[in-house]
């Protein structure tokens, strides 16, 4: 790595780590909730990127790490790590179970199961209103007592970390290439030796899991839940965020979710028109660049880099 | 016996597409599967393989049953295959192509899937395109990594499904040599081609299907004689 590369990279940590003295409350706000969004998009684009599981139903996941983490602090009065941990647990059993359900499934048939199984628990979550308290949302116990918003910001860039560390971990791993191979061809992969049914399995819990972490962390910052956090419209969101990013990588469905949650944010004097604004960005990736916007600036950026570096020696 | 089915019987709909066949290969030989379309051809490699399962009749793998074991499973069994369009991961490398089965095998570790990897595709005359992606291949060399794909899996049986279909002749032949020359190190091959000439030059052993059965199984001279045959492919 040269010098100027090793320069960047300090700044751009010195930033992060700086952030919640440069900034307001707002967009302190702001950026602990694109942290959220981050580890779900990223644990959404291994499950849909890599492995080809077009799940419609990742948010769902989020509601449900959220509300058991919620409930066993509130009712129970288990401590707020344990609880979010019974979250992460519970999501990758039911990211099995979903993800063994839905075995023969691809495509469409696929997105729809998961789409019902997402409104099924959301209903589960109105209806049961004495537990959950329903639509007026449940109360959560926050995880710091403190005025200021940073601790929440550093917890989620831990969180946001250790997660994409993991994940990317996994994608470097045979599993990863097992993933893939399952997203391009699940009769070539089985031929090959893949068990696609159990790593199937598998990716649905383990990026069920992190959507649950994900969701226990965002329930105890907000301090009440709602069964609108695992509604279509936040999965589209999701979906929309690792797509503008590029959902075949995990950094870029990472930034793209940091940086699409800062643009609604920035452009909240629009009012409704931010979401056309946001849609009219979302269609115009998928038809230009399926990759997603940052690997096409990524690639950009090389070329140009290459071409004014070729320039260069033509001149001198 | 290397391989072996018995009764083996697949039904789609109302055809029977494979009609309670018996088909055994021992160790070291190489077949040829031929049979005019719809003949069962593929969906016998399809059952013998994992791919499908059977509605009724019984698959031995080295004289154990390997009734109701997944695609996976029979690969874990050294049993390989390609198909009879070319299957590869599109969007992976040359080189991950062929890490996948590698990695697949129990206790398996990256150096050593590596350094088989680059072993095969040196041998398929492939090395220089190893970080190309798959789909960038020509269809010869897609063939070509398909079987390289399955050689990572140390088979001691290989089912090709018509490996000579949209090849140029001297392809053909090259994959021919490939086929002996694995032969010749103790593989044993089961050939779906309707390249009869193809097939004629490189197999021992012909085995004839039509209409899901069986219909003919010996040498090629015994074959060719085989007035059932005849009928069978000209409707004589």
């Amino acid at each position: 790595m040269r010098a100027s590369q090793i320069a960047v990279f300090v700044v751009l940590g010195a930033l992060v780590l700086a952030f919640p003295l440069l900034v307001n409350a707002y967009w302190l706000t702001v950026a602990i909730l694109a942290l959220f969004y981050a580890i779900v998009a990223a644990s959404w684009a291994l499950l849909a990127g890599y492995a080809g599981q077009f799940s419609f139903g990742h948010m769902a996941f989020v509601s449900l790490g959220a509300y058991t983490s919620g409930l066993l602090v509130m009712s129970f009065g288990v401590p707020i790590p344990l609880g979010m941990a019974a979250g992460v647990v519970l999501c990758a059993v039911v990211g099995a179970a979903i993800g063994y359900t839905c075995l023969r499934m691809r495509g469409p048939y696929l997105a729809l199961f998961t789409v019902a199984f997402s409104e099924v628990l959301r209903i589960v979550i109105v209806s049961e209103n004495e537990v959950t308290g329903g639509s007026g949302g449940l109360e959560v116990t926050p995880l710091f007592h403190t005025r200021s918003d940073a601790p929440y910001y550093y917890v989620g860039l831990v969180l946001l970390g250790v997660s994409l560390g993991l994940m990317v971990w996994l994608e470097r791993s045979r599993w990863g290439l097992f993933f893939r191979a399952i997203r391009e061809n699940e009769d070539a992969a089985a031929a090959a030796g893949v068990r696609v049914l159990r790593f199937r399995v598998l990716v649905f819990a383990i990026t069920s899991s992190f959507a649950g972490l994900a969701g226990g962390f965002f329930g105890h910052y907000i301090g009440i839940l709602t069964p609108d956090i695992g509604s279509v419209d936040q999965m589209g969101l999701v979906v929309a965020m690792a797509v503008i990013g590029g959902a075949e990588s995990l950094y870029a469905a990472t930034v793209g979710a940091l940086l699409c949650e800062a643009l609604v944010e920035a452009l909240r004097s629009y009012e409704q028109w931010r979401l056309v604004i946001f849609g009219a960005l979302l269609l115009l990736t998928i038809r230009f660049a399926r990759n997603g916007l940052l690997a096409l600036a990524y690639q950009a950026v090389r070329q140009r880099g290459l071409r004014g570096l070729v320039s260069r020696k033509a001149g001198s | 016996m290397l391989i072996e089915a018995r009764g083996l019987t697949r039904n789609f709909g109302g055809i029977t597409a494979v009609d309670h066949l018996d088909l055994a290969v021992r160790q070291g030989e190489l077949v040829g599967l031929i049979g005019p379309n719809g003949s069962g051809k593929t969906t016998t490699i399809n059952l013998l393989t994992g791919h499908l399962a059977p509605a009724s009749g019984h698959i031995l793998v080295r004289d154990t049953p390997a009734d109701g074991l997944s695609a996976s499973a029979f690969a874990a069994r050294k049993v390989g295959r390609t198909f009879q369009i070319t299957q590869l991961f599109s969007r992976m490398s040359v080189l991950e192509n062929m890490l996948v089965p590698g990695l697949a095998r129990a206790h398996s570790t990256w150096a050593e899937a590596t350094r088989a990897a680059r072993r095969h595709l040196e041998f398929l005359g492939l090395s220089h395109l190893e970080k190309l992606q798959a789909k960038n291949l020509s269809g010869g060399q897609q063939k070509l990594l398909e079987l390289g794909r399955a050689l990572m899996l140390d088979p001691e049986i290989l089912f090709l499904d018509e490996p000579f279909a949209g090849v140029n002749p001297f392809l053909r032949d090259e994959i021919i040599v490939l086929i002996q020359t694995l032969h010749a190190e103790g593989r044993s091959f089961v050939v779906v081609d309707h390249d009869i000439e193809a097939i004629q030059r490189l197999v021992q052993r012909l085995v004839v299907m039509a209409r899901g059965a069986k219909i003919a199984d010996g040498t090629v001279d015994e074959v060719r004689a085989n007035q059932e045959v005849l009928l069978a492919y000209a409707g004589v």
